[in-house]
């Protein structure tokens, strides 16, 4: 009962980050139930039904070769969820490790890291993003391997920036008046203080992840026919968009929904874990 | 929070806002520029226009109307009429051409074509030795009578050679060129961007990846075009092109999908063009690479193609599936030839017999024609149907060729119409081991029958025993099985009502009479 009462209050303080994780929560067992909950094959071609409008036997319609387009967005769910988390758990746990290391070193170590990492700010990070993904190959895991490439120095920044306080604090100062060694006071002192921002950083940047996936895919720098993935869904359909405006929106809107899901979460998860949002 | 809400609203107002001020301004636009002026628009900038080394039909569309041939298709027929020859003889053995010219014809400096110039571009074509010299493979020499007399010397007998002289590597080239030559390019770099002809219409602006202009050769010897000038734009997206052209910004768009032209015809300002054309449509199946080096396993891909489900689907019933290698209306066509049709059972049965088991193979394409994305995710059902795993692999138009050239693909999808009207074009470029690669072997195939079948109708003039040469080889070749040929297609495109005089000629794919249209 106090339970419940507390997620009334919960509901009521902070509407659209219970809405964002309800969107979330919906995205993710949609995907995980993909098989049970999809009502046609997503690959399975059917000539005869192609770019047929949104009606009973297919709820959203057809492409251009006859798959149901309710269900490659719901496969879909599964490719941008793991696009998303994938970018964000690559580039976090990368920058964790270089960032707490340049910050905890200081010095060269920290100038040279820190310059390199500037330099790669400095590009916007779309563009690199696809000259990264195009130098690999064009396929769906070297996009997220791209992505989650240019995505690191954010991260290296925020846990760096932590770690240079987290050094200069008592604990640590007593651990290295004990001998502790470097890798102790890293995974033990600096990691652990500095996560609440990288969570906060983490499930901002999954819904841009999404979207920066589903761009290079939309190009043709991503997932490969006959993925069922959003963004080239969306490609594809953008040839259709004049008389089958099914076929690019529904995939455009699942975007846009789980995007807007993750940052209404994310939003709200910084608000509850910064202090200076408290009142 | 409020911010983004405000941000995503203001992005919106915006972009529709765009959207009306742009086609408030349309209108007025065309408006003032009804200078009998014909717009098309087309998805892609051209590479290089030299006649010499152009080999590429939507380049040919700016080059041809800027050269004079010395013999010209007829019509849409596949025969030839005089150009700048008004007759011509041969010599009794077949070797020895000599074509008188007409008198008057002018460069568009103003300079007179004589025989001269004809034996300059022609010596300039060979000697560049690209890919439209080809189209001459068996030239010796030309020589200069008189100013009006040229003497064209052949090696071998070559059937073809009146018709390949119409085709846009005959062009003739004002040998004034000489004057823009660098590092001995006989001035390729120059004529890659500009014209140096005869023809009706000269290239008055490039802009890349924006625009081309042809405006009217003011010392033209024919009679003045009704079209002032050609505007040719580059407009990307399909879905831009139907929107100017509904609109009347142009009015031909040559990229719309086959999908999209049957909404267009319930447009009252706007026809379809349609008829059949020679352009084929296949599949390459690299005969080198290990599990395609055998032929019962090419004959089991043949058979799980579902090509009655590509040309409803992906063709709308426009285009027929092809019997052989030539195509339906060219002569050399075998109407009693075998054909593959879907059969399931037999592609397993082949695969079997093969001893091919957990077969994979990369099918790689380009985004040069819409529609290759959808044959090749067809295909790709079919051939897991039988057991072979495909991956698709998306690639630049440029670097597709490069590949096929190289021989480093396992599949692929192209097309070719021919430029001439002889089996040639489809016999001798896909199937002689002489021509591997882009030349038009692309298949990498050697067979030493069909070899010596292709040649042999290659080096004598009667048609009869050259049909009954190019059968005996088709024969063989569906055996093979070197490529799966899958449709010959109808040549469709929607252009404004009001565009007028439009001839097709199948030789002269995606190319346009200019000259005798109007709007």
């Amino acid at each position: 009962m106090a339970q419940f009462r507390y997620l009334r209050y919960f509901t009521k303080r902070y509407p659209l980050t219970v809405t964002g994780a309800v969107i979330i929560f919906l995205v993710v067992m949609v995907s995980l139930a993909a098989p049970l909950v999809s009502p046609h094959n997503p690959y399975t071609l059917n000539l005869t039904d192609r770019l047929k409008p949104p009606g009973s036997i297919y709820l959203l319609g057809t492409d251009e070769l006859g798959r149901d387009i309710l269900s490659r967005i719901i496969y879909g769910a599964r490719l941008s969820l793991l696009a998303g988390v994938g970018i964000v758990g690559i580039a976090g746990l990368f920058g964790i490790v270089i960032g707490s290391v340049s910050g905890l070193l200081g010095g060269k170590v920290d100038q040279a890291v820190m310059r390199l990492m500037d330099i790669m700010l400095a590009f916007p990070s779309l563009v690199l993003a696809l000259a990264l993904s195009a130098a690999l190959g064009p396929n769906f895991r070297n996009s997220i391997l791209a992505i989650a490439i240019v995505k690191i120095p954010v991260y290296v920044r925020l846990v760096r920036g932590q770690a240079l306080s987290i050094k200069e604090r008592q604990f640590v100062k007593a651990a290295q008046t004990f001998g502790a060694p470097k890798v102790w006071i890293i995974s033990r002192h600096i990691i652990p203080n500095c996560l609440s921002p990288v969570v906060v950083q983490a499930t901002l940047g999954i819904g841009e992840a999404i979207l920066i996936a589903a761009t290079l895919s939309f190009i043709g720098l991503g997932a490969q026919p006959p993925a069922a993935e959003w963004g080239a869904m969306v490609s594809m359909g953008r040839i259709y968009l004049l008389d089958q405006w099914w076929y690019a929106s529904f995939p455009g809107i699942a975007i846009f929904i789980t995007v807007i899901g993750f940052n209404l979460f994310g939003d709200g998860v910084r608000d509850m874990l910064d202090p200076r949002f408290h009142n | 929070m409020k911010k983004v809400l405000v941000l995503i609203i203001s992005i919106l107002v915006l972009t529709s806002l765009a959207g009306c001020a742009k086609s408030a301004n349309t209108p007025q636009e065309s408006a003032t520029t009804q200078d009998k002026s014909l717009v098309i628009a087309t998805a892609a900038d051209l590479g290089t226009i030299d006649p010499a080394v152009a080999m590429d039909n939507s380049a040919w569309k700016i080059s041809y109307p800027a050269y004079e041939r010395l013999v010209n298709f007829k019509g849409s027929s596949t025969e030839v009429e005089p150009g700048l020859a008004k007759s011509w003889s041969i010599s009794p053995d077949g070797l020895t051409w000599t074509f008188i010219l007409e008198e008057n014809h002018k460069f568009a400096d103003g300079t007179s074509l004589d025989a001269a110039a004809v034996k300059y571009s022609f010596d300039r074509l060979m000697t560049i030795k690209k890919g439209p010299s080809d189209a001459f493979p068996s030239l010796e020499s030309v020589t200069v009578v008189d100013p009006q007399t040229v003497v064209f010397k052949l090696k071998t007998v070559f059937p073809a050679f009146l018709s390949t002289l119409a085709t846009n590597g005959g062009g003739i080239v004002n040998p004034a060129v000489m004057k823009e030559e660098k590092d001995g390019d006989l001035g390729q770099n120059w004529l890659a961007n500009h014209t140096a002809g005869s023809g009706p219409y000269v290239l008055s602006e490039w802009i890349p990846e924006q625009s081309l202009k042809l405006t009217v050769n003011p010392n033209y010897s024919g009679d003045k075009p009704k079209l002032a000038s050609i505007n040719v734009k580059i407009i990307k997206d399909p879905s831009s092109q139907r929107m100017a052209l509904e609109k009347g910004d142009v009015d031909i768009a040559e990229n719309i999908p086959v999908d999209q032209l049957k909404e267009l015809k319930s447009n009252q300002d706007l026809i379809v063009f349609n008829t059949p054309s020679l352009m084929v449509d296949y599949v390459y199946l690299n005969t080198q690479k290990p599990g395609l080096d055998n032929p019962k396993v090419r004959q089991a891909i043949s058979y799980a193609v579902d090509y009655q489900g590509i040309i409803s689907s992906v063709w709308q019933g426009n285009a027929t599936q092809m019997r052989g290698p030539v195509p339906q209306g060219l002569w050399g066509y075998q109407s009693d030839l075998f054909q593959y049709t879907k059969n399931l059972e037999k592609a397993k049965s082949l695969l079997q017999e093969a001893g091919v088991k957990d077969l994979t193979l990369n099918f790689m394409y380009s985004d040069n024609k819409a529609w290759w994305e959808q044959e090749a995710q067809i295909i790709q059902n079919n051939l897991s149907e039988i057991g072979i795993k495909v991956n698709l692999q998306k690639i630049a138009y440029a670097a597709q060729r490069e590949k096929i050239d190289a021989g480093d693909f396992d599949l692929t999808l192209g097309v070719w119409s021919p430029d001439y009207a002889d089996p040639y074009m489809f016999m001798n470029y896909w199937f002689d081991s002489d021509n591997f690669g882009l030349a038009g072997n692309r298949a990498f195939y050697k067979n030493d029958q069909v070899d010596q079948l292709v040649r042999k109708a290659a080096s004598v003039n009667d048609q009869a025993q050259r049909t009954d040469l190019y059968k005996q080889a088709q024969e063989l070749i569906m055996q093979d099985a070197p490529y799966v040929f899958l449709v010959q297609k109808n040549y469709q495109l929607p252009m404004r009502k009001s565009v007028q005089g439009f001839v097709f000629n199948p030789m002269l794919q995606d190319m346009y009479n200019f000259e005798m249209m109007n709007k």
